[in-house]
């Protein structure tokens, strides 16, 4: 019985992941076909029709290395100023942030700066984004964390999918700044490259989930309104203003070429902090929303499916795992013709995790598609990531089930460090 | 001249075919059906996702016959290595040998995999004559 029971159990968890695996295969080749009929659009020409009034949020805590670095490059966006109001939220930053911010403030009339004390700040992105957003007035909110460092036409790039009256929020490409530094980073930026060229892309080009990432992106104002602002209760605040957003009727847009490079984790300490931050919070959004989407009625059928998988996207790494404990034993016990080709198709399967769980070749396509040579080297080491992955949405599984039981919901938003270490690899 | 050249391309394919079916043949025969069906798998996802790119077809066909060729060994190294330690340590080396197979299956896939990419882009580099980055 108990045999049956886990074989039964095998087969389920070697059935779910495949169904990743052939997701990520459809987004690669969706992308594949698309990148051979791209068509280049004239930015400039669409966005002088389309200009609306834009409020750019800065939170920023303990960002001193490097938020006068965004502010520069944020006076230097050719976006017209008279429609741009800038907020950088100074959250209980205890180092000179603030400082900093003010300097820029005094240089540039459309910067503005806001001070949260120590009693009412350092809870989180989504509350500093939240004490923000009281100060925006302009039609589209637009978010950029302290590390990153956008393309000088970026603003003009994501406002004019807002032409589109569906639009509710539009999502640029993140790519590695710091990249040479070491293996971390370049292993983080093969992640980027699978989940913003191939993933994200594709997601859009066939009509499913198309994420929105917190950061370079823009919301609808009047919509984010409506949705009563970021939800602070939840650690992965821009995963739950996608499905908010899609749950009210909108669709978000990925704009490829809106690039905006960051500050990737520089040690695997530092990873583990993110990711487990990205985990839980992605897991509360699943209890969450998983209910909602299945009974949503402004939602299609593929967006439904895709919903789903991506709602539970971080649960599979710990599946993988409990799939590993599951059939061992079962081999001791009994080992029938059809385990021994399941336990070969499983690890394909789990492969299909790798990289910011995108698989192998996703990751493959995405950096010969951006023609780098190279970075393609370092693939086969994604499989330390995705260990390592596999440790960090455990405890993250295993925290989230103990604050349930305990009906205690703390959420310690732990921050990713900056060291400013990208400046040296902009050129001026 | 064309036509010929033609003719080649086609007696090329069709001997990669008939070469690819034989590595197939040879692993369900001298190895196991799990390395088959890793065969088919590293083949369908090769011709799938590497043969749109660009680049010359022969050199893609090569690629995919080099892998091929590449499985077979491994596999029917490891093969080897599973009977050796069946014989020492024997019939629980055999439950060792179908986790790790698999696993060491994916390490010359995904390897191969990115020297074949390489090598596809290093040809388009070359005869575009444009740098491409790193």
């Amino acid at each position: 019985m108990v045999t049956e029971i886990l074989e039964a159990l095998f087969l389920i968890l070697a059935v779910l992941m495949a169904a990743y695996l052939v997701r990520h295969y459809i987004f690669t080749l969706t992308v594949l076909k698309n990148a051979s009929k791209r068509k280049e659009t004239n930015v400039l020409t669409e966005s002088a029709v389309f200009q609306p009034t834009v409020s750019i949020l800065i939170p920023a805590h303990n960002e001193e290395r490097v938020v006068g670095r965004l502010l520069q490059r944020i006076s230097e966006l050719t976006y017209p100023k008279d429609k741009m109001l800038i907020i950088v939220i100074n959250d209980a930053s205890t180092d000179g942030t603030g400082k900093i911010a003010e300097q820029y403030s005094a240089m540039y009339a459309h910067i503005k700066v806001i001070h949260r004390t120590k009693k009412e700040g350092g809870r989180g992105k989504a509350s500093a984004l939240n004490a923000g957003l009281k100060h925006a007035n302009g039609e589209i909110i637009l978010c950029f964390d302290a590390d990153y460092y956008p393309s000088a036409d970026i603003v003009e790039k994501i406002t004019k999918e807002f032409a589109d009256p569906k639009v509710g929020a539009v999502q640029g490409r993140i790519t590695v700044l710091n990249e040479p530094q070491n293996i971390v980073t370049r292993l983080v930026a093969l992640e980027r490259i699978g989940g913003y060229r191939v993933d994200q892309q594709a997601r859009y080009s066939l009509g499913l989930i198309t994420q929105f990432g917190g950061t370079v992106g823009g919301v609808r104002h009047s919509l984010l309104e409506r949705l009563g602002g970021w939800d602070e209760s939840i650690l992965a605040e821009d995963t739950d203003l996608t499905f908010r957003v899609y749950l009210a009727g909108y669709k978000v847009a990925y704009v490829s070429n809106a690039e905006c490079y960051e500050e990737a984790v520089e040690s695997w300490r530092d990873y583990w902090k993110q990711r487990w931050r990205w985990a839980k919070g992605h897991m509360q959004c699943a209890f969450k929303h998983w209910l909602k989407v299945l009974k949503s009625n402004k939602l299609t059928l593929k967006e439904k499916i895709d919903g789903l998988l991506l709602l539970n996207t971080y649960f599979m790494p710990v599946l993988a795992l409990f799939s590993w404990v599951v059939g061992v034993p079962l081999f001791f016990i009994k080992s029938p013709q059809w385990f021994s080709i399941a336990w070969a198709s499983v690890p394909i399967s789990l492969y299909s995790f790798v990289g910011n769980f995108a698989p192998f070749f996703e990751v493959g396509i995405g950096t010969y598609l951006d023609g780098r040579k190279r970075a393609q080297w370092l693939i086969p080491l994604l499989i330390f990531a995705f260990l390592y992955n596999i440790l960090i949405c455990t405890k993250a599984l295993t925290d989230l089930a103990i604050s349930k039981l305990l009906r205690k919901n703390s959420n310690h938003w732990a921050k990713t460090a900056h060291s400013g270490n990208g400046n040296c690899y902009i050129m001026n | 001249m064309k036509e010929r050249t033609t003719n080649i391309q086609y007696s090329f394919l069709f001997c990669s075919m008939l070469c690819i079916a034989l590595c197939l043949l040879l692993s369900f025969v001298f190895i196991n059906p799990e390395s088959v069906l890793m065969l088919i798998v590293f083949n369908f996802l090769f011709a799938s996702l590497m043969f749109p790119l660009k680049g010359s077809l022969a050199r893609k066909t090569c690629l995919l016959l080099i892998g091929n060729v590449i499985d077979l060994f491994w596999n029917y190294l490891f093969f080897l290595f599973a009977f050796l330690g069946v014989n020492l340590f024997g019939e629980g080396f055999n439950g060792l040998y179908l986790i790790l197979n698999p696993f060491a299956n994916l390490v010359w896939i995904i390897s191969f995999w990115s020297i074949s990419l390489t090598a596809l882009a290093e040809s388009e580099s070359r005869k575009t004559g444009v740098r491409i980055g790193n």
